[in-house]
């Protein structure tokens, strides 16, 4: 048919597609964003149920982590102030009590000799007498 | 000098404005408005558990049943204190108190106990006067004195600068297995207000002792009553007490673990505020090493403990306070020393 124009050859094959870099760009774009979201779409290949079980379960065990964290810093501040208060003050009492004792003791060991240090010791026992010229 | 201490009761209460706190609903419950003074009773006689003859012992008064458990407990102390007190002869003592305090007023206050010739036991005289004055000029005045060998009467007033605030007049009857007593407080003839406490306390047996106590307030246009019940067991080295009344019930337990631990759990609830609160105290006594802890816990998450301890060689005690609400994150200490 006559009326059929002959293009140029210059045109070439009409390109429906943007050419080869022009997609690996778009791509790329595409590909900087989206790079969480290709794994997170991978997840819809599970079903369903067994995401939002999934997601039931994450979430519950975080919030009892984080509320378990709190906890044990709120106890373990109670705990500590508590026993500071009511009862170092009297371990701290009985441990110097035990230590001014054993300190006599030693004390009475270096005068008396060994055998008259200890508490109760025998009541017969006489400390050597000292040679008088 | 062995006289006029063991005879003179314990301290004369506090003016209201001073820094010591105490938690929990009173046993009595007063409309507002009225003041009921917490006068303590007269110190206990050094009477024989039992009359010769006469199988059931006198139950001593009807204020001190809670007051084994209350003493287990430690007293808050806030600011630093210092107390001297000075014996001038065996009738007569003085002391000086000066009291740095944070959340109240600091001050000084003087105070005299004189102690009179009626010996009616071996370790109390008659009549016992305490007065009181601060340097605001409020005052605390008792007076003490046993009218006949089972009367006592007691006179106390309280004034805040010139002002009378509370007055009143009691007297105890102790027969041989029984306890009563009747307290007028703040009668003010002219308004036609005051306030009528009786109390009863009966033994029924060597361990059990029941009582009741009724108050009657009146005010111009206004009158009210309110009775309770109180039931007291003694066992072997435990005390436990109910009260039961229109304002609510306590219930304290006291227990000596050893002669050094000492326990005691207090429970009160109240009516008015539909509150109840328990707490749990010891108090451990360390004579060798001249301490005495006491050390509380409690429902309203308040830890509290008190440190005394005497520094021998001085006449000298010191006494270190620390109270803290774990909820309200308020925290609150003191120190005390007392001379002499």
């Amino acid at each position: 048919m006559a009326g059929i124009e002959e293009l140029s050859p210059a045109v070439g094959p009409v390109d429906t597609r943007p050419p080869e870099g022009e997609i690996d760009e778009d791509e790329d774009e595409e590909l900087d964003e989206t790079f969480i979201e290709r794994l997170w779409g991978l997840t819809e290949m599970f079903p369903d149920t067994l995401r939002s079980a999934a997601e039931v379960t994450i979430s519950s065990s975080v919030t009892m982590a984080k509320k378990l964290y709190s906890f044990s810093r709120a106890a373990l501040w109670v705990g500590t102030t508590s026993f500071m208060i009511l009862v170092l003050p009297v371990v701290f009492e009985t441990e110097r009590l035990q230590l001014e004792q054993q300190q006599l003791q030693q004390q009475r060991q270096i005068l008396l000799g060994p055998n008259a240090g200890m508490s109760g010791g025998m009541p017969g026992m006489m400390p050597p007498a000292p040679v008088k010229m | 000098m062995g006289n006029v201490l063991a005879a003179s009761s314990p301290a004369p209460p506090s003016a209201p404005g001073s820094g010591v706190v105490q938690g929990g609903p009173g046993l009595v419950s007063v409309p507002p408005g009225f003041s009921m003074p917490s006068v303590p009773p007269p110190s206990v006689p050094g009477q024989p558990a039992g009359e010769t003859g006469s199988p059931l012992p006198n139950p001593g008064t009807y204020e001190e049943c809670h007051r084994k458990c209350k003493e287990v407990v430690p007293i808050q102390l806030e600011g630093v204190r210092l107390v001297v007190n000075k014996g001038l002869s065996n009738h007569f003592q003085v002391s000086h108190t000066v009291t740095l305090s944070t959340l109240a007023e600091s001050g000084y206050r003087f105070g005299a106990t004189y102690v009179g010739t009626q010996q009616t036991g071996p370790a109390e005289s008659f009549p016992v006067m305490m007065g009181d004055m601060d340097n605001t000029g409020s005052l605390n005045a008792q007076v003490i004195h046993q009218l006949t060998s089972a009367v006592r009467s007691k006179i106390a007033i309280q004034t805040q600068q010139h002002k009378f605030v509370n007055w009143q007049c009691d007297l105890e009857y102790r027969g041989d297995d029984f306890t009563s007593a009747v307290t007028l407080g703040n009668p003010d003839v002219l308004l036609g207000s005051g306030i009528i406490v009786a109390h009863y306390l009966q033994s029924i047996s060597p361990a059990l002792a029941l009582g009741g106590e009724l108050v009657y307030h009146r005010r111009p246009g206004e009158e009210g009553a309110v009775t309770s019940l109180m039931g007291r067991y003694t066992g072997n080295n435990y005390v436990a007490t109910l009260t039961l009344g229109g304002a609510g019930a306590h219930a304290t337990y006291y227990h000596r673990a050893n002669d050094q631990l000492q326990l005691g759990v207090e429970f009160e609830g109240s009516m008015r505020t539909q509150e109840t609160a328990v707490s749990f105290g010891y108090q451990l006594d360390l004579p060798k090493a001249n301490l005495l802890f006491k050390g509380s816990v409690d429902s309203n998450w308040v830890v509290g403990a008190v440190l005394e301890k005497k520094l021998l060689p001085l006449p000298l005690s010191l006494a270190l306070g620390a109270f803290l609400n774990q909820k309200k994150n308020t925290f609150q200490c003191g120190v005390n020393v007392t001379v002499g």
